[in-house]
């Protein structure tokens, strides 16, 4: 799974998500993408589900292209403890993504096995997403 | 090259609250600039914007721009679209004098099939989807396209492979490549018979920093701290 390999601080505050995404809003690597259609967290573990799903499903002859990078720790206190005593333990990586977000890239041939591919990797993402196509046109 | 005519209006007033009043009654703001001269704020209709860019010239359609009354000949330079919806916010034209070269981007198709990458389980990647070239209004090229049919395992395409129309000259790099024939990660693996290997390819992106495969623990990794 995807993870920083050194941090400046290891507990992050959890912040709030607004507006939309600034850059990184189209196609620019491969032919299809996945787009968010709104804010977010997602999880290392949701990236790297959706990306398994997808490179199953193209079996090979196609590239895929992750645009997020979960660097975000995520903390959580243990079952049944009481409140106070500070704040939990780092448990989790996350990628905030904000609507508008191109989160993955994918090259294939195949236009309808790419598009599979995709929607397959669309079920492993807690945010709501599409696909969209690399933009030559109006 | 056909030019298409769209009239635009001037006076608008500026800023987010009035060219979003404009969007709402199908108009789209943008500006005029170039050749020397002041630029000219503007709004034009979404349908003639739409007609005139969706010709087979593309995005690099000529436009015969009506300001006012006056002509004026210009390229669309830019077009700023809104991130979710996909709508166009805001256009930028740009005036050109018709007897003068004009810099502009041109995609690239890759036509054909590589069956024989495909039978080696490798990929055709495109590297360069569009080339900027210099030419003149007249002789843009609606796109430039790429044979892949004769391409081989290793084979790279570079920029001079393209056959680029007479009047259209290029100032990127020859050597930069086109379209690559690569073999996938999954038809490395097989070769070196390793029994499980990750299928596809992938490629970390520009905040993708560690590689596929790494070994981290689930969920409770913990990198050092710094400082």
């Amino acid at each position: 799974m995807l993870m920083p390999k050194k941090v400046k601080h290891r507990k992050h505050q959890r912040g709030r998500t607004r507006g939309v995404a600034k850059g990184q809003t189209a196609v620019n690597f491969g032919d299809y993408g996945i787009q968010a259609l709104e804010p977010g967290w997602v999880t290392a573990r949701q990236i790297e589900a959706a990306r398994v799903a997808m490179t199953r499903h193209i079996k090979r002859g196609g590239k895929v292209w992750i645009n997020v990078f979960p660097d975000k720790p995520v903390t959580e206190k243990p079952a049944e403890t009481r409140m106070g005593s500070g704040k939990g333990n780092p448990e989790y990586w996350v990628a905030v993504v904000k609507p508008g977000r191109v989160m993955f890239e994918l090259s294939y041939p195949d236009r309808e096995v790419a598009k599979g591919a995709l929607n397959r990797a669309i079920q492993k993402l807690s945010v709501r997403a599409r696909i969209i196509e690399r933009e030559e046109a109006f | 090259m056909d030019q298409v005519t769209v009239v635009a209006d001037t006076g608008r007033a500026l800023g987010t609250r009035s060219s979003k009043r404009l969007r709402s009654e199908g108009r789209v703001p943008g500006v005029v600039y170039g050749l020397g001269q002041e630029s000219v704020v503007v709004s034009v209709a979404y349908p003639d914007l739409r007609r005139a860019l969706t010709t087979d010239a593309g995005l690099n359609a000529l436009i015969d721009l009506q300001i006012n009354g006056e002509s004026q000949l210009s390229l669309v330079k830019d077009l700023q679209r809104d991130p979710v919806r996909r709508d166009v916010i805001h256009v930028d034209f740009l005036r050109i004098d018709p007897t003068a070269e004009v810099t502009v981007e041109v995609p690239i198709s890759v036509v054909g099939e590589a069956s024989e990458v495909h039978a080696a389980e490798g990929i055709t990647e495109q590297v360069l989807t569009s080339l900027t070239v210099h030419c003149r209004p007249d002789s843009i090229p609606d796109r430039l396209e790429i044979d892949v049919t004769n391409m081989t395992m290793d084979d790279t395409y570079m920029v001079r492979d393209l056959v680029l129309p007479a009047g259209v000259t290029t100032d990127v790099n020859p050597d930069d490549p086109v379209v690559a024939a690569t073999l996938t990660r999954a038809a490395l693996v097989e070769e070196e018979e390793v029994p499980e290997g990750e299928e596809g390819e992938v490629v970390e992106g520009e905040e993708g920093e560690v590689a596929e495969g790494e070994a981290a623990e689930a969920g409770g990794g913990e990198p050092d701290e710094e400082g």
